[in-house]
Order: C-alpha cells, then structure tokens, then sequence
C-alpha cells in the first residue's frame, strides 16, 4: 500500500528534520550524512525484500537503516553515544547496525562497502541460502576501483547482489560533470562487466520499487544487478544544514516539484485520504521521533572505565 | 593447545611451505567454512606451493580470484562477518597494499566500530620481506604499519614448526589475523609433527634461555639471531626470544627477560624508522624494574628502499656476524672477523633446524 511506504518514507524524513534541529539547538558537531530527499530509493529497495536479505549501507544510511526496519531508539541513542546505541556509542551515525532485521552494517569509506557485501552475497550462495544481499553506494562512490572490481567479482561468481547506486548528483560538492568526462556510460561500464543494469527515478518510490521487482528473481538465481537511482540530496553533505549553494539541476524548484514525498501525499490525498488523517498520522511520526530522541537524551553513555572493549573479538 | 615437549618429539622433516600446506589441509578438513582465496592458489605450485594439490581435494573451498587484491580482500571479510571463515594469501606485501582498506579499516575496526559482537574471522596470509633480485617494490616489509594497527592480530612465523601452529591458531581465533611469511625462510627445514596443533598467537617464545644478553628477534631476524648464537659460543650466555608475535607484543616475556639481563639486542630485518626494535627498546627504557646495564642495540636495515643488486643487499641486512658481534660488545668481548660466503650473504637460509 502506498500508505505504508509514504509512513516509512516520512518517518526517515522527520527523524532527520528533528535530528537536525536538535543538533543546531544543541551545539552538536558530531558527523551526520542527512538522506533527506532520497527517502524513495531507501524505502522503494527495502520494500522489495524479504526480511532474510541482508542490506549494508554507507556514509549516509539512517534511511537505508531504518528502511529496512531497524530500531529507531537505538540509531538515535548511536547518534547520540550512548550506551543503548546499536553499536553502543562506539559507531555513530555512520556505523549504523541491526542484526535483526539483517541490516548487516554501514561503512563510511566509499565503496568499502561494496566488496564486502559481494562477501556476504558469496555467503549466502555458498550455504545454497534463498537470500540476497543489497549494497547501497553514492555516485561518489562509483568512481573508486573497488567497486569495478566487484562488479567483476559478482558476474564472475554469479552472486545473488543487488548494488544501488543512489546518484544524487553530487560527491560532497562536485558536480558530476566536475569528475567524469562526458562520455562516461555508468550503464556500458555496468554491462561492460557482465552486470544487469537498471536505471529508475530516485525520486519516485513506485518506480524504483518497480524496477526492483523486475530482476529481483534473477537475482536470487545469481544474477547481479545494478539499479541507478537519480536522486536530489536536499541538505549539506556533512551536518544539519539546508543546502543551496552550487546547485545546478537540483535546485530548489525542482527539488519541490519532484520531492518524493509530496509528490505521493498528493497521490494519497487523492486517491481518497483525508487531509487529517493524513496529517494525524504525520503527527504521530514526530511524535515518535521526539519520544526517542528525549528517550536517547536521558540514556546513559557508555561507561568502561577508560577501558577501550571489543578491540578483539 | 600449547607448544609442548611432545610435539617436538616429532620425527619427520618438512620444508616451511609444506608446514603451512599440511596445516591448511587439516584445518579444511575440519571445517567446511574454511575457504582459501587468493591469486594462482588453484595451480601446482600456487602460493609458492602452500596450497599445492588443495584444489583437487576441496574443489569449491580453494577459490581463484581475478588480480583485484581491495575487492578480493573485502568479499572475503564480507564472507568471514556472515558466518565463514576465509584465509586471503597475498603473494606481495606490496600487492596486500591495494587491501590496505579492507584490512586496516574495514577487518580490523568492524567488532569494536559496532560495539562488539561482530566477529571477522579471517587470516590474511601475506608473503613479507627479503628475496634475492626482488629489490624495492617487492621485498618491502612494512611491519611496522602492521604492528600499530589496532584490531587486527598480527604473528610472523619464524620456522617450519610455527608455522603450522600459528595458522591452527589464526583459523580457530574469532579476531582478524595477519601471518606475515618472510619467504626468505621458505626453504628452512624441520620436524613438524603430523597431528594438528596450536602455537598461542600472542606469546613470545624464548628459544634459548642465558643470563647475559636478551637478543629479541622475528621471522628471518630470528634465524640470524640463532645462527649467531653459533658464532658466540660459549663466550656470552645469550637469552634469545622470538617475538611471534608484533601485534600485541607480549611485553611480559621481554621485560622478564631483560629484568634479568639488564642488556637488549632487538633484530629487524627491515629499515629502523618506526621499527619493532624502537617500540621494544622505547618501552624497556620507561619500565622501572629495568635497570640497562649497557645501552640498548638496535640492529637493522639503513632507512633506504630495499637495493636488487647483491652487492648492495650484501650490506642492507643485519647478519649473523653483527648480531654475534653486538653481542660480543656489549660484554666487552673481542668481535670476530667477518668471514661470510656469498651464499650466506645472499641465499635463502638452507637450514635443518
């Protein structure tokens, strides 16, 4: 149901919008990739799995995190550095973790993420597992080796691997057209190594979900794909900060025009819903979110004793 | 299981390379999640013979990988994090470079970076150090990088014997694990008993127990250290340890043996900027219980890349002469005259130890 998707989708959105506006209030310059804007790949991927797929993200993952259903407690207490944190304060916003539902885990360093999510696919095929793992990685990310090297590496060992390559048209502040030339094909270098490759609107839940469901039984059969999502990241690339400076296509026009989540309230609303149950529902989103970060304000930190733990296992 | 009386009681003879091979077989035959990776690792004498005639045994479990050394090393660490347990071989330290990521950032960080309960049980086997004609960019040692490094552990087999050991053990550890092989030693020749069994991954190992000079050495260093120990006789009563291990280095059994001593010879086989012997030595100067009675020695190679041309290697590494003559000194004792042959200078130690 679109409802479904729009209360996850909005869900990363406010967690964020009170996150920032809590770190602004607070003074607090710990590191936070904000995904405000890209809420459609996040929730459009996840939606297409089964709990058993494992998805492991990056620098900027609270939507993949959350998208996948991780508890939300405990990625603000992370944020936070507290002890009831999902990796217990040690992590922070860009070591984000749920085990239980098979978020695998986020890496900050671009596209470290991707070989070893070819890992975890090898795995799973290995032990002959029904299941599939999803990497999500930046346009950024799409110009380090690694990831070349791991579309060789999932074609040649047929791994059951979805990569999603989220393009919001910027690596920290260059442009795209700063960094490739202009006869860079994401799409020749993806076949090129024998990947599918799959292009949808980033900013429009219904199509990637779409796309997705289109290979995703191919997947399972190990055959690696790659869907490119184009999509607008609103704020700054580090911090709690709006941004607009340096803009080109995703200006703030088009940014609202084609703003994934008031595209589809506006689908919702006429499809039917009401204006106050659409906004009661909002309400009670935020209110979940304030609950948590009030919860996480008065949680403890993590306390050793000056003692550094889990260095080895 | 420890190092013990028994297992040296062994009575068959094998080459460092068959040590490591005999050792990977028994571990794969014990565990099904047990897979090795790495460049040639299927051929005859792959990974310099380490894994030679696995892949008829195991098929699917010794896997070929393509020349990507930073997505070969993260699929494996992304396969030990989900429930395997992949041992990576690296044919150069300087090629284990392209990994530095997945091993210094990713292996090493992920149990602590999410708060504990992520194991990455992983060995990252890496062919390390000196090699005749092999020169700057591909007889690098960069132990100290190796060393400094949190989370990952870090052991350097100095004999047939360890080797085996040391790998039982890096299998069977939850932590990741780096087992830098100096292949300088690859020839070197000795019983190995044929059961498995474990060396402890974190403990030095005095090889020769004296009272006069504590001499502290690894991998390549430690057979020079024990070759001279020949030259010195009877003259000075030498403690020899092998550290085994870099990362931790297990300061107990250095300090012991120094307490005692009161005098330090540390042997790398690699330049000293930032070198094993400098954290050792740093280290004993501010332990109270030590009182140096002679000034701390620190053998190694000048701060210069590797040089190819033997006439050059010739005098780039420590040899057993120096360590004997370092030793000697420090007693005040008369050195001996420095009558190397050019197989000593120049040949991969061909010993029976």
């Amino acid at each position: 149901m679109l409802i479904d998707a729009y209360k996850k989708m909005f869900l990363i959105r406010t967690t964020e919008e009170q996150i920032a506006s809590f770190y602004l209030k607070n003074n607090i310059e710990s590191l936070v990739h904000l995904c405000i804007g890209q809420e459609a790949v996040a929730v459009g991927i996840c939606d297409s799995l089964q709990k058993n797929d494992r998805v492991i993200g990056n620098h900027r993952s609270h939507g993949h995190y959350l998208a996948k259903g991780g508890d939300l407690k405990k990625m603000i207490c992370e944020l936070l550095g507290k002890e009831y944190g999902s990796s217990h304060g040690n992590g922070g916003s860009m070591h984000l973790i749920d085990s239980s539902v098979n978020f695998i885990g986020s890496t900050p360093i671009l596209s470290s993420a991707v070989p070893i999510a070819c890992g975890s696919a090898f795995e799973q095929k290995y032990h002959n597992k029904d299941s599939l793992t999803v990497v999500f990685l930046g346009d950024g990310a799409f110009e380090e080796g690694g990831v070349f090297e791991s579309l060789n590496l999932a074609s040649l060992f047929k791994l059951p691997i979805l990569f999603v390559l989220e393009n919001n048209l910027r690596s920290i502040n260059t442009r795209l057209w700063e960094r490739r030339s202009s006869d860079h094909d994401t799409q020749k270098i993806v076949n090129g190594f024998g990947v599918k490759y799959i292009k949808a609107d980033g900013n429009d839940y219904e199509d990637v979900l779409l796309k997705v469901k289109e290979i995703i039984t191919d997947i399972r059969e190990g055959v690696p794909a790659l869907i490119e999502c184009v999509t607008y990241r609103h704020m700054a690339h580090s911090g709690p900060f709006f941004e607009e400076e340096t803009r080109e296509e995703d200006v703030l026009e088009s940014r609202k025009e084609k703003d994934s989540l008031l595209k589809m309230r506006r689908e919702i609303l006429s499809s039917g819903f009401s204006e106050k149950s659409i906004s009661d529902m909002e309400e009670d989103l935020i209110k979940n979110v304030n609950e948590s970060i009030l919860f996480a304000q008065n949680s403890p930190f993590p306390n050793n004793e000056g003692k550094q733990t889990n260095i080895h296992v | 299981m420890k190092v013990n009386k028994q297992i040296f009681m062994s009575n068959r003879i094998i080459t460092y390379t068959e040590s490591i091979r005999e050792a990977t077989d028994q571990i794969m035959s014990e565990d099904k999640d047990v897979v090795v990776m790495g460049l040639e690792v299927s051929y005859k004498n792959g990974a310099d013979g380490t894994t030679a005639g696995l892949k008829e045994k195991y098929k699917d479990r010794i896997i070929e990988t393509p020349q990507s050394e930073n997505a070969v090393t993260g699929m494996a660490v992304g396969a030990a994090l989900t429930g395997m347990r992949p041992i990576v071989h690296h044919g150069r330290v300087e090629f284990a470079m392209f990994a530095a990521d997945q091993i210094f950032t990713q292996a090493s960080k992920w149990n602590y970076m999410f708060g504990g309960g992520h194991p990455v049980p992983i060995v990252f086997r890496i062919n390390i150090g000196r090699g005749w004609g092999q020169g700057p960019q591909h007889s690098q040692s960069f132990y100290s990088l190796f060393g400094s490094t949190t989370g990952i552990k870090v052991v350097i087999p100095s004999t047939p014997l360890m080797a085996k050991g040391l790998l039982m053990s890096a299998i069977d550890d939850d932590s990741p694990v780096v087992i830098l092989e100096p292949k300088w030693l690859f020839s070197l020749k000795q019983n190995v008993p044929t059961e498995p069994y474990k060396v402890e991954l974190d403990k030095a190992v005095v090889n020769k127990e004296g009272s006069e000079v504590t001499i502290v050495a690894y991998g390549d260093g430690l057979i020079a250290a024990h070759e001279s120990l020949k030259l010195i006789g009877n003259s000075v009563n030498v403690e020899l340890i092998d550290l085994v291990s870099i990362n931790p280095i297990d300061y107990k059994t250095v300090i012991k043996s120094v307490e005692k001593t009161g005098r330090i010879i540390t042997v790398d086989t690699t330049n000293g900027a930032f070198s094993v012997g400098s954290d050792i030595i740093a280290n004993i100067a501010k332990t109270e219980s030590i009182n140096l009675k002679e000034k701390p020695v620190l053998l190694s190679c000048p701060n210069t890349p590797v040089p190819t041309s033997t006439a050059l290697t010739e005098n780039y590494y420590p040899t057993k002469v120096d360590i004997a003559n370092a030793t000697l000194s420090l007693m005040g004792k008369q050195n001996i005259k420095d009558e190397l042959t050019f197989e000593d200078l120049n040949m991969p130690p061909n010993l029976t130890l």
